[in-house]
């Protein structure tokens, strides 16, 4: 007995999937920028930052790494609203799921990227800080002109590993009832009965989408050495 | 001038400036020169506030460099300095390397501070590299571009830690070219160096460090005349001149 795969169910669904694909892509590209700008935050406050601002910075990093990041949606999405709403005090204060996924993202991959950053800073030689220095840049001059742009390019190959996690985390938003495309494939298959099919090409379009990041990371990578580099 | 008084400094309890004074007035090309751990690169960065001393006074054109309220960034930009290892911006062009700071410490205009870059660099003879990146030149025009970085900020005042140190012996001649006619312009110059034989055609003052503290200072005739020098420094010497046969 052979199964018939039937594949009609995904042109037809077209519309819903998209839908779910708008999703996807919005929390990549929210968490990807907003987490790698508070993330570089993070990690020069780490590095740069008095001690006791250093450990706090230290202290949410450690716990947001510590957590799974489907309580940290859930968190967000039950708790934060009604914590606002006591703080503001507006009874009316709500958070629909998109609007709280997306915080508990950028809340959740700071943390990471802010590691990753820090490692990039760290590679970047201490001459480099003497050197700006020298010339009379304030350190944050510093930091924004020379030591955060070589940290990025020196860190692009993480940077493009935690982005490729963090589209693969994206389908746990499904918890605060929000449909995603993994979310929308499942559904299209629960209602036709073409689980196999919907989730194939669930599969094939998470692939697809990855092997694209990796390769424009590596793209950028190799465009910006070449320049750096002796030739 | 720059004034140096009794200045000491302790890594831990290790001390590496052990009561170093001295005054460096402008127009003067000043080698400072000793065996390796005596501590003149540490006295050098301490001019320019890159290190800190725990006593004693350092001062430019009369501004207390350890006065907690000194504006370092401009103290800074007024005393220009060259590292052993270049670090110039390795992401940035060479024109960029150059127009960065005047852009934003002098606040000069984009034009003008571009413009006064490809002077520098025509003057350092690399006009013709304005747009590639440092690690696309050799160690020698790395440098110059590094002296003409330091320059474009218009200095009163150059340091130079170990400026050749790092070269491979035929670029030597052309980072030492440019630091001669730079003498010859009349830059006040401060230099941690081992090339005797540069310091003895273009220094004017000559200082000897040796565990931490100045034990000459000097004219470059009387330096290097053996009859007027201590046993030490005739030894230091000699040792120099030995090196330079037997690489």
């Amino acid at each position: 007995m052979s199964y018939a795969f039937d594949w009609s169910s995904i042109p037809r669904a077209w519309p819903f999937l998209a839908d779910g694909m708008a999703v996807t892509a919005v929390l990549l590209a929210v968490g990807m920028t907003l987490g790698i700008a508070f993330g570089t935050v993070l990690a020069v406050v780490r590095i740069y930052a008095p001690r006791p601002i250093a450990l706090l910075a230290a202290g949410y990093v450690n716990f947001f790494r510590s957590v799974p990041l489907i309580l940290t949606i859930f968190w967000v999405f039950f708790l934060v609203p009604p914590l606002l709403r006591t703080v503001t005090a507006n009874p009316y204060l709500s958070a629909s799921p998109i609007w709280s996924a997306l915080a508990a993202f950028v809340l959740a991959e700071a943390a990471y990227y802010c590691e990753i950053v820090r490692a990039g800073i760290g590679s970047v030689g201490p001459g480099q800080m003497r050197a700006t220095q020298a010339l009379g840049l304030s350190r944050i001059q510093a930091l924004r002109y020379v030591i955060v742009p070589q940290a990025l390019r020196n860190m692009a190959p993480s940077l493009a590993n935690q982005t490729v996690s963090l589209l693969k985390d994206t389908p746990l938003v499904y918890v605060v009832s929000l449909t995603d495309f993994l979310g929308a494939a499942a559904a299209i298959g629960n209602r036709d009965g073409r689980i196999v099919e919907l989730y194939v090409f669930a599969a094939v379009v998470y692939l697809a989408l990855c092997s694209l990041g990796t390769w424009l990371a590596d793209l950028l990578q190799a465009r910006s050495r070449r320049r750096m580099a002796a030739q | 001038m720059i004034v140096l008084d009794n200045v000491r400094k302790w890594y831990g309890t290790t001390p590496v400036l052990n009561g170093c004074s001295a005054r460096i007035a402008a127009g003067e090309t000043t080698v400072i020169c000793g065996p390796s751990g005596s501590g003149k690169s540490t006295l050098l960065r301490c001019i320019n506030a890159l290190e800190s001393i725990q006593q004693g006074s350092i001062s430019v054109d009369g501004v207390e460099v350890t006065a907690p309220k000194t504006d370092l960034c401009a103290l800074r930009a007024r005393v220009g300095m060259v590292f052993q290892s270049f670090e110039l911006f390795p992401h940035l062009s060479v024109i960029e390397n150059l127009a960065l700071a005047q852009i934003k410490v002098l606040r000069r205009a984009r034009t003008a501070a571009r413009d006064r870059a490809l002077a520098l660099l025509d003057r350092v003879g690399l006009a013709a590299h304005a747009e590639k990146y440092p690690l696309q030149l050799s160690g020698g025009q790395q440098q110059r571009v590094a002296i003409a970085r330091a320059l474009a900020m218009d200095p009163r005042y150059m340091l130079f830690d170990e400026p050749t140190s790092a070269l491979d012996p035929e670029m030597v001649g052309e980072v030492l070219a440019v630091m001669r006619q730079l003498a010859m312009d009349g830059m006040t110059m401060v230099i941690v160096t081992h090339e005797m034989e540069f310091a003895r055609q273009v220094a004017h003052r000559m200082i000897f460090m040796d565990q931490g503290q100045i034990t000459a200072d000097c004219g470059k005739q009387a330096f290097f005349d053996p009859a007027q020098q201590s046993e030490r420094i005739r030894a230091f010497l000699g040792g120099m001149a030995q090196r330079r046969i037997t690489p």
